[in-house]
């Protein structure tokens, strides 16, 4: 029946869906996951790395994190190399603006502009939309420290913390119980990505070469956007084992204690 | 024969525009108003080739409400002034250029009050002080003399008062009135408008030649 | 007026289709007609030329006026065409009745202010019919405005003042060939508009009556006509009223000369 309906973008189905823009969410869907979180002294955005061949040299720093500008980097869920192509017209949207006004693009008019792109490959002839979502973290002086979200058909909003990718609705129902409106720190957003990550990728054994972690704060009058060492993230990853070996410890005492009393 | 004039006070920027309106020889207007409001508390002061002022000034007044419309916030003036000046600057290698210079005058948060000088050339440049046209000739002068940071309004006003005073003193175009308006947080405040003081001294007599 | 001296026609034809088949439409103004020529004020002037086979001469030369008062605007002009030193008529409509509440003045070309008034007059109809009411003199002087400015450094010619009555009362616009758009209390515009302000801006009250204001307005266009050799033939005056436009006179300047003389010989009794 779909098949109708699904060839092209710009033809809604009989119940008025697009077919193709919902695949292309679907594609995301298990794609790899990306989180970020809002804190009230700075911003992170975490990323799962799939390629993790031993054999793959390391050309790339990073693979799912991009830097926009002096103040405003993204992280990617998808097709890569339509990721690629996103980045690219992002970056250029910045420097236009800041070729135009002398001034860094506010984050909100970077997001809405590139998602004009988006959706416009939902509509005009014979294109396919991109697979992509996207993640933007950045700074800028009309409203500080910003979270954003982008989809394939062009939709965005801004979020005090998110997740796209594999098992992003697992880790959005863990953000929704765990992250304290307006009193969350950086440090704690850490944590708390680190075991959202652990809890929803598909591995048994979490390794800082399987994730990527980037902040953004400000120091100085100044963005600083920093991606964290293996080093950096293998403490993340300790400190949430312990503290994850403790509760198990507690958990068992607790229940070692309950079989006593009985 | 047009002449605008900014002064940087301690937060405010005030601004006077001449009143006269000339087509040839002839004066066809006497209370013109060169001022552009930009945004609650931002202007540009216009002056160039008839016709391309109104045009390109509405052109920039209209994309700056267009901008606030989009992104809920008004441009800083530093961006306001990049913007004015990137359009001139395009219209500038184009088969008909405008013809305009400004003052771009705005105080905002970050950047508290501040002044812009472009000319029709598209050259940019951030003043404590600046004049358009003629009135340049006499009035820089002056700001050079006797300006100085952070005054007060009052202060400002006296200084605005000298330059106008020597331009209606020395200059063959006659400016019989200023437009004189403040700029700072509060918005965009209308100042009673400044006529021509000057007069021939009277008490010194010519003796006429005699042979 | 349009004086043509024929030449070959072959050669006239060759001519004319070199520069069309030259021609290209500058991207981004397309939404404009544009004459074929990649420089129309030049091509134009080509021909402005004494020595020039085709040699086309613009009336020019006029003096206008139009001013508010208590009792509305009074539009004024004289009606002498000059080509050169030549003058070629003395009955022009130098008045354009573009609707019953807006009068507009011809100074410059005659063909630029006919043709580009005519365009308002439509543009102004047009928008009665959308909107169910009539133009405001402030909208259709911009309009006009912005048509003239597109077509700036181009080779219009023309000084035109609007004149019309809506909502906001009495209007009164001048409007030029490069682009400008101005409104005020007096104007006079043409070769003889320096003498028209002479006796305007002497004589000039707010709280004149109607007979004063025809007065003045008959005036001061008859002194520029006696002081400019390029302004002539009659004065027409008309009156802006809140009910629409009415025609109040036409009178030979001659006529008047007489008149007055006369009258200044009984006063100097």
């Amino acid at each position: 029946m779909s098949r109708r309906y699904d060839t092209r973008t710009t033809i809604f189905s009989p119940e008025g869906r697009l077919y193709q823009v919902e695949y292309a969410l679907e594609a995301i869907s298990h794609a790899g996951t990306s989180l970020g979180i809002l804190a009230n002294d700075g911003i992170l955005l975490a990323a799962e790395k799939r390629n993790t061949n031993k054999l793959l040299d390391e050309v790339n720093y990073s693979e799912k994190i991009y830097k926009l500008n002096d103040d405003i980097c993204c992280s990617v869920s998808g097709i890569t190399s339509d990721a690629n192509v996103l980045i690219n017209e992002l970056r250029l949207i910045a420097q236009r603006y800041y070729l135009n006004y002398q001034e860094p693009v506010p984050c909100e008019n970077l997001v809405s502009s590139l998602c004009n792109v988006k959706q416009a490959y939902t509509q005009f002839g014979g294109k396919r939309p991109f697979g992509v979502s996207i993640l933007y973290m950045g700074w800028d002086k009309e409203f500080g420290y910003q979270l954003y979200q982008s989809d394939p058909s062009g939709n965005y909003g801004g979020w005090k913390a998110t997740c796209i990718g594999n098992n992003n609705q697992t880790a959005n129902s863990i953000l929704k119980q765990e992250y304290k409106i307006g009193e969350t720190k950086l440090a704690d957003a850490l944590n708390l990505a680190v075991k959202i990550l652990s809890k929803t990728l598909d591995t048994t054994k979490l390794t800082s070469e399987k994730i990527e972690i980037a902040t953004l704060t400000r120091e100085n009058n100044k963005t600083r956007i920093r991606i964290l060492t293996e080093k950096e993230v293998s403490e993340l990853i300790k400190h949430y084992e312990a503290e994850q070996a403790k509760l198990e410890a507690e958990k068992l005492a607790k229940e070692k204690a309950a079989q006593q009393a009985k | 024969m047009e002449c605008v004039i900014g002064i940087v006070g301690k937060d405010f920027i005030l601004v006077a525009s001449d009143t006269n309106q000339a087509h040839s020889i002839v004066i066809m207007k006497q209370d013109d108003d060169k001022l552009f409001k930009i945004n609650p508390r931002g202007a540009m002061l216009v002056t160039g080739e008839p016709g391309d002022k109104v045009n390109f000034a509405e052109y920039i007044q209209r994309n700056l409400q267009l901008y606030k419309m989009i992104n809920g916030y008004d441009l800083s003036t530093n961006a306001a002034a990049n913007y004015a000046r990137r359009e001139l600057a395009t219209s500038l290698r184009s088969r008909d250029p405008y013809h305009v210079n400004m003052l771009i005058a705005g105080h905002d948060d970050h950047d508290g009050a501040s002044l812009y000088f472009m000319d029709y050339l598209s050259s940019l440049v951030k003043l404590p002080f600046a004049i358009h046209g003629y009135g340049s000739y006499f009035g820089l002068s002056i700001c050079d003399k006797y300006y100085k940071h952070d005054m007060n309004e009052t202060e400002a006003l006296n200084l605005l008062n000298k330059i106008i005073a020597e331009i209606q003193k020395r200059l063959l175009v006659q400016l019989p009135s200023f437009h004189v308006r403040v700029i700072n947080k509060e918005g965009i405040r209308d100042l009673p408008t400044i006529y021509a003081k000057y007069q021939p001294d009277q008490s010194v007599r010519h003796e006429s030649m005699e042979l | 007026m349009l004086a043509l001296a024929t030449r070959n026609e072959d050669e006239l034809l060759k001519e004319t289709r070199a520069i069309t088949e030259n021609a290209t439409i500058p991207s981004g103004i397309s939404s404009i007609a544009i004459p074929p020529y990649s420089d129309p004020k030049e091509f134009l002037a080509q021909y402005n030329k004494p020595d020039s086979a085709v040699s086309i001469k613009f009336n020019r030369g006029t003096t206008t006026l139009a001013f508010k008062y208590q009792g509305g605007v009074i539009v004024a002009v004289d009606s002498r065409a000059t080509g050169g030193a030549y003058i070629a008529s003395q009955t022009v409509k130098k008045v354009i009745e573009i609707n019953p509440y807006l009068l507009g003045t011809m100074a410059g070309g005659a063909a630029d202010c006919q043709f580009w008034e005519r365009v308002l007059s439509k543009h102004c109809r047009i928008y009665e019919l959308r909107n169910k009411e009539r133009i405001s003199v402030a909208g259709a002087s911009k309009i006009l405005a912005n048509m003239v400015y597109s077509y700036k450094n181009m080779g219009l010619s023309m000084g035109t003042m609007i004149a019309g009555w809506d909502k906001r009362g009495p209007g009164l616009y001048y409007v030029g060939d490069d682009g400008t758009r101005v409104t005020n209390n007096i104007f006079s515009v043409g070769s003889g508009s320096t003498y028209a302000y002479g006796v305007l801006d002497s004589e000039y009250k707010w709280d004149l009556n109607d007979t004063e204001a025809y007065e003045l307005g008959r005036r001061a266009i008859y002194h520029a006509t006696h002081r400019d050799a390029m302004s002539g033939g009659m004065v027409r005056i008309y009156h802006m009223k809140s009910t629409g436009w009415v025609k109040i006179s036409e009178e030979d300047v001659t006529d008047l000369y007489y008149r007055y003389k006369a009258q200044e010989a009984v006063a100097a009794q």
